[in-house]
């Protein structure tokens, strides 16, 4: 199998990984496909310099974590982003109220922390563990424990000023 | 919404997604060629055309540098030539510092830290570069007026109206300008002091 034929059944294999980091980072179609392929294209490039020593998840999320931060410069300049277009996610149709409205409401809580929060707590919803995740965002285990500590008490407060 | 119930949310949402078929292997193949053209730290056409109007600018200076008699309005053409040649490097320069940013080995920690500061740097860039160009406005005024053979005093109305309604209305949109500037960039900053502690 050549290089390239590895890469796609790689990524074949992971976009799903490819297009949730681009649903967090992105609150359009458009921006969204063009950080899907952003992120596509990093993985190509730096492929060579895979170690495979290092899980393929790690190295793969910590690319697509880099690139959503600049692409963030692209696409309108701004930090964060407010509202998601659910219609704009190809299963839209399949969804229910509740399921539409709980992801509706999840996107919103993401939007609301700081981009160090929001890469860790994708990890979390992705279900790594904290040593996973302290690799791929750079902080200690314990300090993953903390900040995800810190995040509940954030999305709580997020809650309660709702209301 | 507790962050259980989000796992749980997030865990619905993986299974439909990994049932879609996103990135197709034609796809996939087009990002791989050696063409692919990526839009990150692209140099938007905006920039490059600001560039070259700053240059024609510089140049036509120059080439009627000889027009021009009194060694105060020299002064200030050369100067006008300085800035067309200097803004858009300030400019360009910022854009392309970004390329430099390694995504496969950095940690996003690293890279978050990078990609604020350099939006910090870039803000800061901004501000100058506005602050320039406004003089730049001022000090080009006498120069054109000097290669078209005219004293500035020659136009009706220069000092008492033409002038003041000028610089009146650059200071109004220099204070705006840099007023939203310093808005984003105390936020930018604050963001690096959360992300830190």
């Amino acid at each position: 199998m050549d290089k390239k034929e590895l890469f796609t059944k790689v990524i074949k294999k992971n976009e799903g990984l490819i297009f949730k980091v681009a649903i967090l980072y992105t609150n359009s179609l458009q921006d969204r496909e063009d950080l899907s392929q952003e992120i596509v294209f990093q993985l190509w490039k730096s492929f060579d310099s895979f170690n495979e020593q290092s899980k393929l998840s790690t190295w793969m999320y910590r690319v697509a974590l880099n690139t959503a931060i600049y692409n963030l410069k692209q696409s309108k300049k701004r930090i964060e982003t407010t509202a998601i277009e659910l219609e704009t996610m190809q299963f839209a149709d399949v969804l229910d109220k509740t399921e539409e409205e709980r992801i509706k409401l999840l996107y919103e809580h993401v939007q609301r922390l700081n981009l160090l929060e929001k890469g860790i707590i994708l990890l979390y919803l992705e279900g790594k563990s904290h040593v996973e995740i302290a690799s791929i965002i750079g902080i200690t285990t314990s300090n993953v424990g903390t900040k995800i500590s810190r995040i509940r008490e954030k999305i709580k407060s997020q809650i309660t000023k709702k209301r | 919404m507790e962050l259980e119930e989000m796992k749980n949310t997030w865990g619905k949402l993986s299974k439909r997604v990994e049932k879609q078929e996103i990135l197709t292997t034609q796809l996939i193949e087009k990002i791989t060629q050696q063409n692919y053209n990526s839009k990150m730290n692209k140099i938007h056409y905006s920039e490059y055309v600001g560039t070259i109007i700053c240059y024609v600018g510089a140049s036509y200076i120059l080439m009627n540098f000889s027009k021009i008699d009194e060694v105060l309005i020299q002064v200030l053409a050369g100067l006008s030539v300085l800035l067309l040649f200097t803004l858009p490097v300030i400019s360009l320069k910022s854009v392309r510092s970004i390329r430099n940013i390694d995504i496969t080995s950095n940690t996003y920690l690293e890279n978050i830290n990078l990609f604020v500061r350099q939006k910090i740097k870039f803000q800061k860039l901004q501000k100058l570069n506005v602050a320039l160009g406004l003089f730049f406005m001022l000090i080009v005024l006498p120069v054109l007026a000097a290669i078209q053979g005219k004293s500035l005093d020659q136009i009706p109305d220069f000092w008492t109206l033409i002038f003041p309604i000028f610089v009146s209305f650059f200071l109004v949109f220099a204070w705006w300008v840099l007023k939203s500037y310093n808005k984003v960039l105390s936020a930018t900053e604050k963001m690096l002091t959360d992300i830190n502690n």
